[in-house]
This record gives C-alpha cells, structure tokens and sequence, in this order.
C-alpha cells in the first residue's frame, strides 16, 4: 500500500553543521573519548551559530561503539556544552544509519510542532573502543559480587581461568553471521560483478573530489579543527587508479577478490552535528536556511536466511520514498550515497538500473534507472573522509544541505545510507 | 631581579629529595630569582592524561589549573633551592589562585616565569607567595599565586599579615557527591610528578604527621573545575582556599552556587561537613 504524505506539517530546515575532522583508528584522537569528541563537535556548533545558553527543543546523537558508562552520552555531552542545561536529549543507535536517524527524529518533531529547535548528531571512536570481559569471566565477577560468604567469593574466583582474562574486543561484524562487514560486501560485489577497477576509480574520485572541496573552503563553515586536525587525515589528494591497482584485497577470497583497503573506508574516530530548526525559529534567531529535510524512509533486509546483501537496503527504501514524493531517481541535483565501500555504492547503483532486480525484489515495473555519475558524492565522501560509524550522517546532512544551498533555490538532493544489521536509511532534502 | 632560564621542567622526586636533605638551617629573606622556560610545549598525551585523572573535557584549549603542571616543578626548584628561607617539609599550600586572561590553545608555545614573594606574618607562622605567569607570543596569558604557609616560622620584621582567605556563602544546596578512592594521590601524583609522600600511601604520610594519605589540592580544585565545564567564561579567575586536609578514601561533596555572573563552591565531608576546598571563580 502506497503512503501518501499528510500537507499539513511543516518540513524542518537545515541551518548549518559542525564536525571535528575525522581521524584514522589510533592516529590524532588516541586520547580522546566520545563524550569529548561530541561535546566539542557541540560546542563547534554552538559557537558557530550562537547558541551559548540557549535552551533548544532537543539533542539527539548516539554512537555505535559505546561505552556502558556512556548509556546517557548525549546528555553528559550537552550538559559539558555551551548549550542551556535545559535542553532535553536522547541517544539512539542505529549502527550507520545513527546520525541520519537522528536527523529524522528531530525533523520530524519539528515537523509536527514538537520542537521549534535540535541538534543531530553522532559520534564513534574504534581508539578508544569500550573492551568487554567475556561472557564467562563477566559470569564469574557477577556471582562474585553476590557473594555473601568469604567461602563463596573463594569459590566464584576459584572459576576464573587464564584464558578468560582476555578481554572481548568490539568487531565489525554480523553477530549473526559471524562475517565482517567488508566480507559481506565482497559477497554483494561479486554477485553485482562489480569490477576492481570501477571501485578503484570511485575511491579515487571521492579523495579528488573532498581536497578539492577542502582547497576551495567548501568546508570551512562545516569543519572545527580539534587535538591539531585540520582535515580528515585519510584524505589522500594524490590517490590516483594506478597506486590504487597495486594494493591486494583485504576482503572476498581467491581470484575474484576486488575490495582492497583503498576502495573499503577504514576504521576512524569522529563526530558531527547538525542544527535543524523550523523556519520561523530560524528566521527569529537570525539564522540561515540552507535546506529542508522534506521525507525519509527506513527499510531492512534479511541478509541471514533471506538472501539479500547486507548493505543492500536503502536500495528496498528508495523506491517506497520516491513513490510517496511523486519523483523518479533522476529528479534530483545531488546524490550523496555513503561509501562504506566502493563496491556497495556500484551494487546499489546497478540494482536500481537491473529490469530484473527491481521487477522481482522491489515489485516495480520499471527500473528506477541510472544516476548522472557527475552527480555523486561531489565534494567527497566516506572514502575520503573516513566513516566514524554515527558520526557519518550528520557529516552528509550538512554537506549536502550546503551544497544545495550553493546551487540555489528549489534544488533537490537525495541521501542513501547503508547500516550494519541489514539497515539502510535514504532521505530528500531540497533548497 | 635576576632570571635564570632552565632548558627542561625540573624532576620533582628529586627536588623533593634534596629538599628533604636540605631541610634545616634554613632562614633570611626571600630569594631574589626567578627561574624561567622559554618555548614550552603541551604533550598532548599528557594533557589527556591530566584530563582524564581530573574529570576534565579532553579539547584544544587548556584548563584553567593546567599551566601549574608546567610551572610547579619551578616553583619546587625554587623552593628547594638552600637560598629559599622556608623549609619545603612542613609547607602547606593554603591558598591558589589563577587568572586565565584568554583561552590558551593548547599547541601555543609558552613561556613561563616563576618567583617568590610577599613574605607574610600568620597568625601559626609565616606565609610566601609562590608566583608564576605563562605567557604567549609576549603577551601574559594565565598567571597564578600559591600561597604556602609554614607553621611555626617567623615572617621578618615588618611583614604584612598574610591573606589566605577566600569568603564565600552558606554553600548549602548539594550539587554532587564524589567517592574519592585511596590511590587518588598516586594516582595524580603519577600524571603531575607531584610526588610529595603525604600523598602516596598511608604510611608515608604518617611520617609527616598525617594519619592518612591526603589529596592534592590542586586535583581538587581541577575536579570542580571539571564539573563546571560547559559554564566557564574564556577569562577568568579561579580562587581557592584549602582548608582541612582531604584524607583518602573518602566521600565528599560539592556545592555550587552562582553568583554575580560567576561561582561559589565548597568542597566538603559528606559524613562530617569538614570543609576540604572553598573557594569562587568569576570571569575577568
């Protein structure tokens, strides 16, 4: 059953973002955690568009890695803000999809009048990674600590073993299908055949495309230098096809292999937010409007027994979201589609142009059709700038909410995220 | 007054040795030197590590107390030094204040100045003032005096009485209660290099007369600062006196209360009420 989409609610606007550069895994933000991260990516914000003490409808930001300890990070970090005590906040967790979700939650009480004012956010470190005791040794400590008798502490210690002491290490992984990530991915790209070269040639374009974004100060209003950093230290202006072709696949096995660690984003630490507002809100605190967030959809796959490639569900959401807008694919000026790898873009790409695929898996009587290419990822993405798992949606919000503001009124711009679990969150935002 | 200018932050086990061996025949006035460091930088490993044991957000500007890691092992060469007329075992920092006069990256290079002055009468002995500025670029940037009294020494002649107070309200409403555990001095002693024994273990304190290890003060005094980040002006001035020693473990309280733009707070027992730390901090 189509939905069609209700007229009277407002469409939240975007006013601007903030992030930290992102950092490769143990490099400049070794030390830092991700309450420090996200409260200065807030506080970045905050300065930026004037909000010191100021009480907003909300914050919500979450990370994928967390400590136990951080169950209300949000909140600590907006209470170490600049911001107004006050101002309430949540956290959620969506594995990638976390920062674009967050956006919706909050444009959504926007929408219906909830809110006048939030925050979006996300945050993720994999340097300073919550470690876990395993599940026996945690066994051991809990019956430990119910203990009443010196003979039953004795007893529950007497349990422990050596190789138990080995702490539990946070995986990119399916818990469920014990894969990693990117050896889900392989499989995808090789039923997709996509080739090494293509993924190669997008990677490149993405580290092209983001220094030259950096050079001309595209991200001068969206990026806060912190610990030292200045730009994203995985960008690598000078990545061409050919240093690319020399690496050797780290996922996917035997001859068919193509994802190398140059065409798969590495492991990075991040935050960033963005300032959604409704239209008047904005207008009273002075501030711009660079775009709206005008619909979004979420949709899951059953990557374990149904068959479907784990990161192949925004291509499931796409179609559902074009339909309740009356658009086609082609209706747009931008297509911002996160590159967790170069062959999950491709595969997604191809899906929506397959008769078969999009016939038989998204009920369509016609593909939804190819993209212009030149369209894509224009100022960089993932590849480039590194994927800090939260932190990746509010990166794309803001960019491509500028972007659009720079082409000028009545522009549209379509957002493709793909999550761990079998998630993926797509979304519009239009000038 | 002559300046001498050290190449390397001095050791402080090692200066706390020699002051201990140094300890007795000590007198005159104070010593007409400053000690210096030009073109200091922050480690920023260091910094995450004095965030971390203070409860501070890890950013890229400085805490208002960490310029005192840098110019307290200064001090203590100063203070340790055979021409410095107090002896160091018995001196008990009363009183620290710090003027932060604009926010300080943390990658500015900084020069730092330390000296003595204003020898004070008290009422139990005598008082110096231990001084210290951070400059960046030729501008001065942060400044602090700690002021140290010796029990039982005499202030020369004509001294003016020293001023160790820092008058704050009532302080009543509780805004958090912290569990400090018994290695918070080994702790911060390990990231500040202040080793001073009173510190470290039971017994070491026992043999400087104390029943128990007791906190550094100026740990306490970067935890309120820690719970007050978020609401802190760039410029400011944060002013403490410490009163009763914090013995370790121990549960304490903060109260907090704002007042004229800026912060009263105490840092007290929560099973006795003793007042550990008092003390305000008011934008400049």
């Amino acid at each position: 059953m189509a939905t069609t989409r209700s007229a009277d609610v407002r469409r939240a606007a975007i006013v601007g973002g903030n992030r930290i550069p992102f950092a490769r895994s143990n490099s400049a933000y070794a030390q830092a955690s991700n309450q420090d991260m996200l409260t200065a990516t807030l506080d970045g914000l905050i300065a930026r568009f004037g909000l010191q003490g100021k009480r907003l409808g909300e914050v919500v930001a979450g990370a994928v890695l967390k400590h136990s300890r951080d169950f209300n990070l949000t909140r600590e970090s907006v209470l170490g803000s600049r911001l107004s005590a006050t101002t309430p906040a949540y956290d959620v967790q969506q594995a990638c999809g976390t920062g674009l979700e967050a956006a919706i939650l909050v444009a959504n009480k926007i929408a219906l009048g909830q809110i006048e004012s939030g925050i979006a956010g996300g945050v993720d470190t994999t340097s300073d990674a919550p470690l876990a005791v395993g599940d026996d040794l945690r066994r051991v400590l809990i019956s430990l600590n119910n203990a009443k008798t010196l003979q039953d502490r004795l007893k529950a210690l007497a349990r422990i073993r050596p190789g138990q002491l080995v702490p539990e290490i946070p995986r990119n992984a399916e818990p469920r299908t014990g894969l990693a990530m990117g050896d889900h991915a392989a499989i995808t790209a090789k039923e997709w055949e996509i080739g090494r070269e293509e993924q190669d040639e997008l990677a490149v374009r993405s580290h092209s495309n983001m220094a030259a974004a950096y050079d001309r100060g595209f991200f001068d209003d969206l990026v806060t230098p912190f610990l030292g950093l200045a730009r994203d230290n995985n960008l690598r202006p000078d990545s061409s096809v050919e240093k690319l072709a020399t690496l050797k696949p780290v996922f996917g096995k035997g001859e068919g292999a193509t994802m190398t660690a140059a065409n798969s984003t590495p492991l990075t630490d991040g935050a960033s937010a963005v300032l959604l507002a409704s239209d008047e809100w904005a207008a009273e605190e002075g501030l711009p409007v660079l775009a709206h967030l005008v619909d979004a959809q979420t949709a899951a796959v059953d990557y374990v027994h149904g068959g479907e490639g784990l990161l192949m569900a925004p291509v499931y959401a796409m179609p559902v979201m074009l339909a309740r807008n009356g658009l086609t694919l082609q209706d747009f000026d931008f297509y911002e589609i996160h590159e967790a790898f170069a062959s999950t873009v491709l595969a997604t790409l191809k899906a929506w142009e397959d008769p078969d695929f999009c016939k038989s898996k998204l009920g369509l009587d016609a593909p939804l059709g190819a993209i212009d290419r030149a369209k894509l990822n224009v100022n960089g993405s993932s590849l480039a700038a590194g994927h800090p798992f939260a932190a990746t949606g509010g990166r794309i919000v803001a960019q491509l909410a500028k972007q659009l503001h720079e082409a000028g009124p009545g522009k549209r711009g379509l957002i493709s995220i793909c999550a761990a679990g079998g998630q993926g969150v797509v979304a519009i935002l239009e000038s | 007054m002559a300046v001498t200018v050290l190449d390397a932050a001095p050791s402080l086990a090692k200066l706390y040795a020699k002051a201990a061996a140094t300890a007795w025949g000590r007198g005159g006035d104070l010593p007409d030197e400053r000690l210096a460091r030009n073109g200091v930088t922050v480690d920023p490993v260091h910094l995450a590590a004095y965030d971390r044991v203070c409860r501070l957000p890890l950013g890229d500007v400085l805490p208002a107390t960490y310029p005192h890691m840098l110019t307290f092992p200064l001090q203590m060469a100063l203070m340790s030094d055979r021409a410095f007329p107090l002896a160091l075992p018995g001196l008990v920092h009363v009183r620290n204040r710090i003027d932060v006069l604009r926010a300080i990256r943390a990658d500015e290079p900084l020069d730092l100045q330390v000296w003595a002055e204003n020898f004070a009468a008290h009422p139990r002995g005598a008082a110096v003032d231990l001084r210290a500025t951070a400059s960046a670029g030729g501008e001065e940037v942060w400044r602090s005096t700690s002021t140290y009294l010796a029990r039982g020494a005499k202030a020369p002649e004509g001294a003016p009485e020293a001023d160790i107070e820092v008058p704050v309200g009532e302080l009543e409403r509780v805004a958090a209660t912290w569990r400090i555990p018994d290695d918070a001095g080994r702790r911060y002693a390990k990231v500040s290099g202040d080793v001073n024994p009173i510190h470290l273990s039971g017994l070491t304190a026992k043999a400087f007369g104390f029943k128990r290890a007791i906190a550094h003060g100026m740990w306490v005094k970067a935890r309120v600062l820690g719970a007050l980040s978020g609401r802190l002006p760039d410029a400011l001035r944060l002013d403490v006196s410490f009163r009763k020693p914090l013995f370790l473990p121990s549960t304490v309280t903060l109260s907090t209360e704002q007042v004229d733009g800026g912060w009263e707070f105490a840092v007290r027992s929560a099973t006795s009420g003793t007042e550990h730390v008092i003390g305000t901090l008011h934008p400049l």
